[in-house]
């Protein structure tokens, strides 16, 4: 493993850290589903994306858009440590006054670039950011993390036919494939399988990676990146709940806020209290 | 004097205009070019036009998405389809973000949808979008006020909805093209107060002709054409509503949450007066031609009439107990 990698990889389980430590400070929010992106996020706030933290709004930068924006403890976590705004602030989430609303807000929280937590929206949205980008010849890419639940979504066909018909190539969206969604296994809940074949037919150039492997991450975004002339699709499989052993293994920690204990051995697994 | 056939080659005159103003104006169609009257459009400026297919809600998605890296999407299709297909993208990724994406919705009202039948006559459009946040709603009443509404719309930054018809709409303002001032209610007949006559849209036709029948009869009408209904000019109606203490509304939209709702919330709350509201009373309509529609489902001239001698009636009994 590269010595970035092996950063990034401090940085995801930091990012980690942080979610278990906002849900528990906030006593609300969705845990499992962000940690089963920390590493994607990670890779892509502090290795992949053009950003810059003092100029929120900058034109050129990359965007980003949280389709799965329950998520979002993870997506703040970011946004903090890259300084966005104070890591003082996580605490408040979904609190009143909080600048961090229970699902992400362009207007009240800098760093993000799309409002998002109706679910499948995210890659419409994104669809248009790369269109605009392609319009106004600006070379940025919009990344874009949906859930494998949310693909279940009529509007994510939607817009992965119009993403290839305007051939977006600067559009790479994840599917952080954890195979779990609110109401039990996507595989039971829907007839969204098989995920892979799908986005092939519709004709995406199609990656299939393991969601915590940053090396993995790091080349499928690279590969992506040089794709020319169609969107790209990286399916992650990931673990919902990864990094945290019990809730690895229990879905109700879609939405579950730990006990002093739970907290606590938590936050001993992902490095101690004063591991920083 | 305004020279289009219809409201739909009005707004295409007037996206022709700002193409050629500033780059940032761009349309998306979900399949709408030809409906839409975009096809000269879509030739001159291919690169402005962005076709998604039968898909309204990516349709405002990616207006939202282009809108948040500083282009200005105009959205054109059928109104029940940006309305009620893609309500939700407009209420939470277009209204709530507050994000500069203009809504046209054609159709609109009974009138406009006419022989289509109820599938495509959508009368509820304006009482949905009315109870979005930040939303701007926009109802011209004739092709040339299409073609304003569209530039102030466009360049008032922010979410903004534009009703528009289906090529029966009248000419009404044939002689002098009045400013389309956004948020402004404006007085077009000022005979006198015995009652008030507020509408919006194509029908505004109608209510002129029937202020000229209750001139013919002696009762001297003022009319109040309400063309922008959010932000609604309150302080208009209130004042109208007080100085005549008898409203009709005439809208071809269902009488449940359009004009008729906005006006009986400032009655209620601001200014007392007896209140008649003329529109769909909350049935759907059927299929036929635009004019006999209008005049079978209570939206005639002479059903106007009547309307504003009832609320005269109301208000007289009222003053009177």
């Amino acid at each position: 493993m590269s010595c970035e990698a092996v950063n990034l990889v401090d940085v995801a389980r930091l990012l980690r850290r942080d979610v278990v430590d906002t849900v528990y400070r906030a006593k609300d929010g969705h845990p499992s589903p962000a940690l089963s992106c920390a590493d994607i996020v990670a890779a892509l706030f502090f290795k992949v994306m053009k950003l810059d933290p003092q100029n929120p709004t900058w034109a050129d930068r990359d965007r980003f858009v949280l389709s799965k924006g329950h998520a979002c403890p993870v997506l703040y976590a970011a946004l903090a440590r890259k300084g966005y705004f104070s890591r003082d602030e996580l605490p408040g989430l979904r609190s009143l006054g909080s600048c961090l609303q229970g699902h992400p807000c362009m207007r009240k929280t800098p760093g993000i670039d799309m409002t998002s937590g109706s679910l499948g929206n995210g890659i419409s949205i994104g669809a248009g950011m790369a269109m605009a980008g392609k319009y106004l010849q600006k070379d940025y890419n919009t990344y874009v993390i949906l859930g494998d639940g949310e693909i279940q979504e009529g509007i994510v066909w939607e817009a992965a036919m119009a993403a290839v018909k305007h051939k977006l190539d600067n559009l790479i969206v994840f599917v952080d494939n954890n195979g779990l969604q609110s109401g039990g296994k996507v595989s039971d809940v829907s007839g969204i399988m098989p995920i892979y074949e799908k986005w092939q037919a519709f004709q995406w150039h199609c990656q299939e990676i393991d969601g915590h492997n940053m090396n993995e991450i790091l080349a499928a975004v690279e590969n992506a990146q040089q794709t020319k002339g169609k969107p790209s699709l990286i399916l992650a499989h990931t673990v919902k709940g990864k990094g945290v052993p019990f809730m690895e293994t229990d879905n109700s920690w879609h939405k579950r806020v730990p006990t002093d204990a739970e907290y606590k051995e938590a936050m001993e697994i992902l490095g101690g209290m004063d591991c920083e | 004097m305004s020279s289009y056939k219809g409201s739909r080659e009005a707004f295409a005159a007037a996206m022709m205009q700002l193409a050629e103003e500033d780059p940032c104006y761009v349309t998306i169609s979900p399949d709408s070019m030809k409906a839409m009257r975009m096809v000269d459009f879509a030739e001159k400026y291919p690169k402005k036009f962005f076709e998604v297919g039968i898909a309204e809600q990516n349709a405002v998605g990616c207006a939202a998405g282009m809108a948040a890296c500083g282009l200005v999407p105009f959205v054109a299709t059928y109104s029940g389809f940006i309305t009620m297909r893609a309500c939700e993208q407009v209420r939470t990724f277009v209204a709530y973000p507050q994000l500069n994406v203009k809504l046209v919705g054609a159709n609109g009202g009974i009138f406009g949808g006419e022989r289509e039948g109820v599938t495509h006559q959508f009368f509820e459009d304006l009482g949905i979008l009315r109870c979005i946040p930040e939303m701007t709603i926009v109802v011209p009443s004739d092709a040339s006020q299409v073609f304003a509404a569209t530039l102030a719309i466009a360049r008032k930054p922010g979410p903004a909805f534009m009703r528009i018809a289906s090529g029966r709409e009248h000419v009404i303002f044939d002689k002098e093209v009045p400013v389309f001032e956004l948020g402004k209610a404006r007085k077009l007949v000022e005979n006198g107060n015995d009652v008030a006559l507020m509408t919006c849209g194509f029908i505004l036709s109608r209510v002129l002709e029937a202020a000229e029948v209750l001139k013919g009869q002696g009762i001297n009408a003022t009319v109040l054409e309400v063309h922008t209904l959010k932000p609604l000019d309150s302080a208009a109606v209130a004042a109208v509503a007080t100085a005549t203490g008898a409203v009709v509304t005439v809208e071809d939209h269902n009488v449940i949450g359009g004009l008729g709702s906005a006006v009986a919330e400032v009655i209620a709350e601001q200014a007392p007066a007896s209140l008649v509201r003329i529109g769909l009373q909350d049935v759907f309509p059927e299929s036929g031609p635009a004019e006999a529609l209008l005049d079978y489902y209570n939206m005639s001239v002479d059903d106007i009439v009547k309307a504003a001698k009832t609320a005269m009636a109301k208000r007289d009994h009222r003053r009177a107990g």
